[in-house]
């Protein structure tokens, strides 16, 4: 199998290399950021370790 | 659609204070809380028959779930029969319900129309949310439901589409016509996940990538579904005339809440199989599809770049325009439902090309991604550091409680395209669609005294007598929609409906 090719590593995952530059990059999204207040305070309050927790048998 | 389609859906489960070794055990339970049925025929089931012609000697296992087996065999009396071991039941609605591998799962009913099927896979969530609540009331214990792929231990379960599709077409063209479009329609139908898992795990510098599955696949073709995943599953199982069809049996798909990049994974998928029994085949071949969907999915630079079997690279996007075009070529003004697949498929491709974030409101990956960088821009943190955290947000996106679940808080608020209504996903609970032999199957599980169904079969009890209804024959050559069927139909009415269906094949 060919190694795969090494990307370009960004902090900030999915962002294309000229977002924000003056190569005609991407535009502001047409799309507002939906996120409230009220869901970023639930998301405060879920169980960081839940998922390490989590456990499954294989599916199909 | 111009074909018989289906979703079935594994859904993850967590039980407060149950260790994965006894899941199985509270799953056959969860699913025994949900709705009663008739119990399922497994007559016709060959999962060894391989669409290749010949038949494997048997299925791989996990490793890891032979170590749970071994465990869980020492610790109680194991099930004797498929039936104590599923809890097998077809639901009024057509749909089929039951454990699988520590799983409750969902097969939707066949169905003909897109909108059908989106409001049956709805159904499922909620039928499944509701078994689980009932579960909880009556033990005690808190339980999680989730639609989603992944333990993020290298354990996955899938969400796999059905689609019948022409016998006379080819395997070998079948195969290479969908490989180039299974591996890159993940840029949309993908559901998004935190970090890498298995073998290609780069988890210490990849944050969130497009597929829940696509870390999971070996093989791009076999009979196997639990270890060497392959892309495309091999069953040959057409739950129909053996001589006129295949069902096309994907496993390789996530289990998307929006409804939108469910409609486009399945809308798109049976346009492309429409082009292929065309005659049309794949705009390209790929060098290696596995190391493709690997790469697309894991590419955080959005260039979605793939490598062709002549060395050269394209974008994933533009794979994907072109087996759009052929689509348009062919099936443009064929009906509302194929017009509106064609135009938002394109749209999502320009999107994708120009600013993915504009598809915050459709898409499964990007609105999952915005939700957790808005949580890590208000805490002021980055990606990584703390992936075990961002992975338990992530859970909550995946989370069927109505209230609770992230997807739900979002489409609640207007953030996320809906296609269906609550009135038509309330009915899909109990109805099946009215054009396809879905409805026979309510028909006659409302009506007569069915002992057991299956896809392909209905045995029921008439006049102290065990007669067997083939549906297998109720899917007729032209896959016209099912005659309409007073719902007073006496069980003659019934018999002939089939009789008609089979005698136009």
């Amino acid at each position: 199998m060919p190694e795969r090719k090494t990307q370009p590593i960004t902090d900030q995952p999915w962002t294309k290399p000229n977002d924000g530059g003056d190569e005609g990059g991407p535009r502001a999204p047409d799309v507002e950021r939906p996120t409230t207040r009220e869901l970023l305070e639930r998301m405060k309050r879920v169980d960081p370790r839940q998922a390490r927790r989590y456990r499954q048998r294989s599916g199909e | 659609m111009d074909r018989l389609t289906g979703l079935e859906t594994e859904y993850g489960l967590w039980v407060d204070r149950i260790d994965v070794v006894d899941l199985m055990a509270e799953a056959r339970q969860v699913v025994q809380s949900g709705p009663a049925g008739v119990p399922w025929d497994y007559e016709q089931e060959s999962p060894l028959q391989d669409l290749r012609g010949f038949r494997a000697s048997h299925l791989k296992t996990n490793p890891t779930d032979d170590h749970y087996e071994q465990i869980s065999r020492s610790r109680t009396p194991q099930p004797r029969t498929p039936h104590e071991e599923h809890v097998d039941r077809v639901l009024t609605n057509g749909a089929r319900f039951y454990h699988d591998h520590g799983h409750p799962e969902y097969s939707t009913p066949e169905c003909l129309s897109l909108w059908d099927l989106l409001a049956h896979d709805r159904a499922g969530e909620r039928i499944v949310w509701e078994a689980a609540q009932r579960y909880q009331q009556r033990t005690g214990r808190a339980v999680a439901v989730y639609k989603n792929n992944t333990d993020y231990h290298g354990i996955s379960y899938g969400c796999h589409e059905n689609y019948l599709v022409r016998r006379d077409l080819p395997f070998d063209h079948l195969l290479s016509g969908l490989l180039p479009f299974l591996v890159t329609r993940i840029l949309y139908a993908g559901a998004g996940k935190v970090g890498v898992e298995g073998p290609a795990d780069k988890s210490d510098h990849l944050f969130y990538q497009l597929s829940q599955r696509a870390d999971f696949f070996d093989e791009i073709a076999s009979v196997d579904t639990l270890h060497h995943r392959p892309l495309i599953n091999t069953r040959d199982e057409p739950h129909a005339d053996r001589r006129l069809w295949r069902r096309l049996h994907l496993i390789c798909g996530d289990a998307n809440l929006s409804e939108y990049a469910t409609a486009l994974k399945l809308g798109t998928t049976a346009l492309v199989l429409g082009t292929l029994e065309a005659g049309y085949g794949a705009p390209v071949e790929l060098k290696d599809p596995i190391e493709a969907i690997r790469q697309i999915s894991q590419d955080s630079t959005c260039r979605w770049l793939v490598t062709l079997s002549d060395d050269k690279t394209m974008p994933a996007l533009d794979i994907q325009r072109a087996y759009q075009l052929a689509a348009q070529e062919l099936f443009a003004g064929r009906d509302d439902e194929t017009d509106w697949l064609l135009r938002e498929w394109a749209v999502v491709l320009n999107d994708l090309e120009e600013d993915p974030r504009r598809l915050r409101d459709r898409l499964d990956w990007v609105a999952k991604r915005d939700l957790l960088e808005s949580f890590l821009e208000d805490e002021n943190r980055n990606w990584h550091e703390d992936l075990d955290q961002l992975r338990s947000l992530e859970l909550e996106y995946h989370h069927l409680d109505p209230e609770r679940g992230l997807f739900f808080s979002l489409q609640r608020q207007g953030s996320m395209q809906r296609l269906t209504s609550d009135a038509q996903v309330e009915e899909a609970k109990y109805s099946a669609p009215r054009n396809t032999r879905a409805y026979l199957r309510e028909l006659c599980l409302s009506r007569f005294d069915v002992k057991s169904a299956s896809w392909g079969q209905l045995t029921v009890k008439h006049r102290r007598r065990m007669v067997k209804l083939d549906l297998g024959h109720a899917v007729n050559g032209e896959l016209e929609p099912l005659k309409e069927m007073p719902a007073d139909a006496s069980f003659e009415d019934v018999v002939e409906s089939i009789a008609e269906m089979q005698a136009r094949r």
